[in-house]
């Protein structure tokens, strides 16, 4: 492993912001507009309040238990044959959720920029690319994360600004869209688009000390959630909820509806350049997570070999649903509701049983 | 190993015998055959004994010989030879290997009759430069000196610079047949141990025949051969040089190279120029903004250009576009293959401009600007915008002028056009993004690349921008100085 402790509280911070913020720009928003309409903004806050408190358990535990990761830290607490159970079928929602995703960002390129290029080929070439960027390991994974992190975000704000002319705030109204239970419900259930902060903890002894990954993992998954909402708030104050309903990529369609300037009046590739290195970086990190976690329970020291097999896998069963329709909207959507109860519980689940041990006293 | 070993086996000591020790020499130097290697008999003043000296009679300085070794030993008179010769620096020598070594380097070396040592006199004067302007590494405000193919030289415009008893110039040999020295040059209280050990031991492990200069010692040091990254930063300037000494740097001289190199270096060095630091704050960071641009632009424009147009065009906006498309109405060629065409021209007159003989020297001007310019575009060989692209990345290409990273990004320049034409933006924007991976990956000598901004350390933040002079008080962390805080300006 390509780990010197070189990563401190900045790299982890871009690294989780990677990973979790390009949520708000990507199709997860029309998947919520469905059920909730113009109400869809408030989703990830639900999301968010019940998913948060799971999350801060876990990493209270992994500072407890010190010195382990997210499937050591399991193993440790449920014993070898339940524990490697658990850890398998994180590894098996990571995998699905990498797949499932992957297949979508591949779509939207595909339809945005190249929609007479097979999908096989445009696949082969975003994994392709991953794979290698996740080849390099994990510390450099954190500093071209952190390098590029300034340079992505002024393009996602510059973008807003840009935007801000055309939202309209009265269409927030009536502000719980289809009704509260709707929201409240939707917002239980798709609790595990936050999922990755979870699958991130296999890194969670990457950084130089464990301090500051917390710190890191903490403030920038506050600060991812923030920014989703931010981007549902305009999606809905933009396009109102007829529309957005029916809009499959509400942020690429707002870099179409934007101009900079009565010369520069299709400006969508400049923010599909950085929204590219954006997705690019977290897959590269999806890849090199999963990666880990292979590792981790089949104790393979050296995982990295193993990321070519995984990113060709990711491919052969990213490819297999027979269309990205059905691939948001059934598989997608069912595979974050069976996640969500799983990882809102697992951790008390744990907690209890640590504490029922008397792990927790030392 | 074994070669030197066996070398080394074949040298006798010094005999007694004055005889005996000619012999050894003479058999040596191919003596008669070998033109300039010359023995001059004479009988020593004071003592009344016969004595020999021998000499390159190219390296040594015949004026100095005469006034401080032979003169001398002819007419004055006193205890032992030390006394008597007049020279800067005698040195007594036992074995035969050390005496080659000697004279090699440009010493004589004496043997006196009944006497079971040598002595070797440094009177050596290779000839060399005088001191220039620097011709690559231009600067209009700032010191316009630069090294020359002198060690004593190079080490003097250093110490000029730098009054400091703590800063070290240590020696190392290397080669096995011809013996090179290499000087290190660091400060004793600021360098970090293990780098230091790292570099001597690095030039140590160099097992070759020889290293003839600073250029060959670059690449028998540098961790990845095949890198497109330098990891060896390569200068001509003296104050450059010294700047970094200042920081904790480590520096190379070699008496052959009119340049040093710099060590450990980040990816941020092979932008700067000494001159950013001498301009005043602003100036100073607008030419490192413009140098920014210029590299984004030189390494990403053709490619870009490609990937727009080819895949993006409704990007452009439609007055533009119109206008390029009707430029290339007539050119029977592919976008890319045109772009290609052009930056290949480009290399061409660059990579002639650099070969060709001074008095020829503008027939390229003119060759390159009528011929690849006008006439091709007026033979719809390729469009008129792509002229301007090729120029604009050529051009910029020009204000990276550190000769290394100029390679790298002409190189990787071809390598972002070809991922253009493949699939747009998307394999652009991959392609560059493992560049800036790959890069990122890549430590010199234990320093990461693109320190000190990630992986942060503490430093004067001299990344992309610099901070005002007075501000700056901490030398660079990620070398692990032994003395990180500055004296501080208030």
């Amino acid at each position: 492993m390509q780990n010197q402790g070189f990563l401190q509280t900045k790299e982890i911070f871009a690294i989780v912001l990677m990973l979790v913020a390009i949520k708000a720009a990507d199709s997860t928003p029309s998947l919520f507009a469905q059920k909730a309409q113009n109400g869809f903004w408030l989703i990830p806050i639900v999301s968010f309040v019940v998913i948060f408190p799971s999350f801060l358990l876990m990493i209270y535990l992994l500072k407890r238990f010190r010195d382990k990761n997210l499937m050591e830290l399991i193993e440790s607490i449920l014993g070898k044959t339940i524990g490697k159970l658990i850890s398998i079928i994180i590894f098996l929602f990571a995998f699905s959720t990498l797949t499932l995703d992957s297949r979508n960002y591949v779509e939207q390129i595909k339809v945005l920029y190249f929609p007479e290029s097979p999908t096989i080929f445009i696949f082969f070439i975003f994994i392709g690319v991953s794979f290698f960027g996740a080849k390099k390991g994990i510390e450099v994974i954190g500093y071209t994360s952190w390098i590029a992190l300034p340079i992505i975000k002024i393009s996602f704000f510059t973008l807003i600004w840009l935007v801000l002319g055309s939202m309209v705030y009265e269409r927030i109204f009536p502000i719980f869209g289809s009704g509260l239970p709707v929201i409240l419900s939707e917002g239980v259930k798709k609790a595990a688009i936050f999922a990755e902060l979870f699958f991130l903890l296999i890194a969670y002894k990457a950084a130089k000390e464990e301090a500051m990954f917390r710190k890191g993992a903490v403030v920038a998954s506050i600060i991812a959630f923030l920014e989703i909402i931010a981007f549902y708030f305009i999606y809905i104050t933009v396009f109102d909820y007829n529309s957005v309903e029916k809009i499959a990529f509400p942020f690429h369609d707002i870099a179409q509806y934007v101009q900079f300037g009565q010369f520069f009046t299709n400006i969508e590739t400049l923010f599909m350049v950085f929204w590219l290195f954006a997705a690019y970086l977290k897959f590269i990190v999806f890849l090199y997570l999963i990666a880990w976690m292979f590792g981790t329970i089949f104790h393979i020291k050296n995982f990295e070999p193993l990321l070519l097999p995984l990113a060709y896998l990711v491919i052969i069963a990213g490819l297999l649903p027979f269309n990205s329709i059905y691939n948001e909207f059934v598989l997608r959507e069912n595979l974050l509701m069976i996640m969500s109860p799983f990882f809102i519980l697992l951790p008390f689940m744990l907690w209890f049983i640590a504490l029922w041990k008397g792990e927790l006293k030392r | 190993m074994r070669r030197s070993r066996m070398l080394k086996k074949e040298s006798p000591n010094v005999s007694r015998h004055l005889n005996e020790n000619v012999r050894t020499m003479k058999e040596q130097f191919s003596y008669g055959l070998n033109k300039d290697f010359s023995m001059r008999s004479l009988t020593i003043a004071f003592n009344q004994k016969q004595g020999r000296m021998f000499y390159y009679s190219s390296t040594v300085n015949g004026e100095q010989m005469n006034l401080h070794i032979i003169k001398p030993l002819l007419e004055n008179e006193g205890k032992d030879i030390t006394d008597i010769v007049s020279v800067n620096n005698i040195q007594a020598l036992t074995d035969f290997e050390t005496i080659k070594e000697y004279i090699n380097s440009g010493k004589a070396v004496l043997f006196v009759d009944h006497d079971s040592q040598a002595y070797g006199m440094d009177i050596a004067s290779f000839e060399h430069r005088n001191i220039f302007k620097a011709e690559n590494e231009n600067v209009i405000k700032g010191p316009q000196d630069a090294f020359t193919e002198s060690l004593n030289a190079n080490i003097s415009l250093i110490r000029k610079q730098l009054h400091q008893s703590q800063l070290i110039n240590e020696g190392i040999q290397v080669g096995e047949r011809s013996k090179n020295e290499v000087n290190i040059l660091y400060n004793k209280d600021l360098v970090n141990p293990d780098i230091l050990e790292n570099v001597r031991q690095r030039i140590k492990d160099i097992n070759v025949d020889t290293v003839r200069n600073i250029e060959l010692l670059e690449q028998y040091l540098e961790e990845r051969p095949y890198s497109l990254i330098p990891t060896i930063l390569y200068t001509e300037k003296p104050d450059k040089a010294t700047s970094y000494l200042e920081d904790g740097f480590i520096i190379l001289l070699m008496d052959t190279s009119a340049a040093a190199l710099i060590v450990p270096v980040n990816f941020w060095c092979f932008f700067h120029t000494p001159e950013d630091r001498y301009l005043r704050f602003l100036y100073g960071n607008f030419s490192r903004a413009i140098r920014l641009l210029c590299f984004f632009l030189s390494s990403l424009i053709s490619a870009i250009y490609v990937a727009v147009s080819n895949f993006h065009s409704e990007m452009i906006p439609p007055d533009l576009l119109l206008a390029i498309t009707a430029s290339r109405e007539r050119v029977p060629f592919p976008l890319i293959f045109e772009v290609i065409i052009m930056e290949v021209a480009f290399e061409l007159i660059r990579e002639a401009g650099v070969r060709i003989p001074n008095p020829l020297g503008p027939t390229i001007g003119i060759v390159g600007a009528l011929i690849l310019g006008q006439a091709a575009v007026e033979a719809n060989i390729i469009s008129p915008i792509i002229v301007i692209i090729a120029a604009v990345s050529g051009l910029s290409s020009f204000a990276l002028s550190e000769i290394n990273i100029n390679f790298t990004i002409r190189i990787s320049r071809f390598i972002f056009i070809f991922a253009a034409g493949f699939f747009g933006m998307l394999s652009l924007v991959g392609a560059f993004l493992l560049f800036v991976m790959y890069t990122a990956s890549i430590k010199s000598f234990g320093v990461p690349y693109f320190s000190p901004m990630s992986p942060h350390f503490l430093s004067p933040n001299d990344t992309i921008f610099r901070k005002v002079i007075r501000r700056e008080w901490l030398r660079p962390n990620y070398l692990k100085p032994k003395d990180l805080v500055k004296k501080r300006h208030r």
